[in-house]
């Protein structure tokens, strides 16, 4: 899941560049050419990738977390062994993506060591609670099913490395999306206990969906560095538009109310109202809809969200924790058995 | 063969020419087209890298477009064993595919959605899955 990189990652414009070879990298950019590691590319690109690419790998180890925690308490051995599989898939996303990132220039234990003293971000989507086994369902639903709108038209960028990982994270992605599906499918067509628990954890969930795609874009997004370069291809608004088109009447015939909520802080829903301006227009084809609290967006991006402590101190133990494992592999003591 | 080829060395008996050994190989990998992954492509023998490149862009590089090229040692390659190393468990795999999924789900779908809303949804599903 996770990586929307486009969020919370600033890249600078390029400066003190030379003319003719920046423009020579902006022709192969326009003409659709693949950049690899060791192509000349601007600074402030190589410095842009990088963070990208970082993001989004902190993004997949720390959304592991989350869903980490409902494997022991999974309602069934098929859903044990599918979360158990998609935990260590996202893991294994977090693997790909810090590869790419070594590329670009910065060592992983680094990378590890940062994420955990706050130098660095991961998406702010892990920063709510999954309460309920139907919090694990719409996550593998819409969150994933948000993810993998992003990640399709990031396999359209112009970095080589970056694109290819997108394009393999996104084959094992299908089977999150397939199975959240199912399990939403079944947790609605259930009991009324069950369809509740999946109404509750849909309200706790359709915003941070919306607001997965980031703050509404600047102004000409088009001409800013991020798309000029092709390190993202589709705006933020312009996504978020084809998700609410595709999840807002998907969820309607599930039997879900689409509700505008207020939040404690811990994340769980204190008052909630239908969406007013939820409507299909029918001459565009869009869904208009009300915006989500981008306060509340800033506010958790900045440290104060419900789970924001919770996740990193987790990621703090483990790390601490498996110093002896780093110090036992690092000098070939590791005493592995021989492949099997 | 000329006569003076044929009489400067003699024709049967020991080589007069120590065995020198063989040169090395190294495993070759080419990329058909910029952005695509380097694919395995065979063997040569050569003594250094240079040369490996060399021969490797003669033998691998002319016959179809190739836009780059890897050698590397075949020493420096690891690999599992066809008999006892088992990688694609036998069981059944399936909760781990988007395939163990696509059939259930569509059912699902069907008895709560009109069929054209339906195909609108699938309409943004990932077309390359496991």
């Amino acid at each position: 899941m996770s990586g929307s990189a486009n969020v919370g990652v600033h890249v600078d414009h390029a400066r003190d560049e030379d003319p003719a070879k920046l423009a020579e990298f902006e022709a192969r950019i326009t003409a659709g050419e693949l950049l690899e590691p060791d192509d000349w590319m601007p600074q402030a690109y190589r410095q842009g990738m990088l963070k990208m690419a970082e993001h989004h790998a902190n993004s997949e180890i720390i959304g592991a977390l989350p869903e980490g925690e409902w494997i022991t308490r999974a309602p069934s051995l098929r859903r044990k062994l599918a979360l158990t599989a998609k935990v260590q898939d996202e893991v294994g996303h977090g693997q790909m993506l810090y590869r790419v990132s070594q590329d670009l220039g910065k060592s992983r234990d680094q990378m590890l060591r940062d994420l955990i003293t706050g130098k660095t971000k991961y998406h702010n989507v892990f920063n709510y609670p999954a309460p309920t086994w139907g919090d694990i369902a719409m996550i593998q639903w819409l969150i994933d099913g948000a993810a993998i709108l992003n990640q399709k038209t990031l396999a359209d960028g112009a970095y080589g490395p970056y694109v290819r990982t997108m394009k393999r994270i996104n084959m094992e992605e299908a089977f999150h999306f397939k199975s959240g599906e199912d399990m939403v499918l079944t947790l609605m067509s259930g009991t009324k206990t069950q369809r509740q628990m999946g109404q509750e954890a849909f309200d706790r969930w359709w915003y941070p969906a919306l607001m997965f795609f980031g703050p509404p874009d600047k102004p000409h997004a088009e001409q800013l560095p991020p798309m000029r370069w092709r390190m993202k291809t589709v705006t933020n608004d312009d996504l978020r538009r084809r998700f609410i088109n595709r999840f807002a009447p998907a969820a309607i015939d599930l039997g879900l109310k689409i509700h505008v909520v207020k939040k404690d802080d811990n994340g769980m829903v204190i008052e909630k109202k239908p969406d007013e301006n939820l409507r299909l227009d029918e001459t565009t084809g869009n869904w208009s809809f009300t915006q989500p609290d981008w306060d509340e967006f800033y506010r958790v991006i900045r440290g104060n969200g419900p789970c924001n402590a919770k996740r990193l101190a987790l990621r703090r133990f483990s790390y601490e924790q498996g110093r002896w494992v780093r110090h036992a592999i690092l000098r070939g003591n590791a005493g592995l058995p021989p492949a099997a | 063969m000329s006569n003076v080829r044929e009489q400067s060395h003699p024709s049967n008996g020991d080589l007069t020419s120590p065995a020198e050994g063989d040169l090395k190989p190294y495993v070759v990998f080419t990329q058909l087209n910029r952005g695509d992954p380097h694919m395995y492509a065979g063997c040569v023998d050569a003594a250094d890298e240079q040369m490996a490149l060399q021969f490797a862009r003669e033998h691998y590089g002319q016959d179809q477009k190739c836009v780059n090229i890897w050698v590397v040692p075949k020493e420096a390659v690891t690999a599992t064993n066809y008999d006892t190393d088992l990688i694609w468990r036998h069981t059944d795999q399936t909760y781990r595919l988007a395939r163990g999924y696509s059939k259930p789900v569509k059912d699902k779908w069907r008895k709560l959605r009109r069929a054209e809303d339906l195909k609108e949804y699938e309409k943004d599903d990932l077309k390359e899955t496991f």
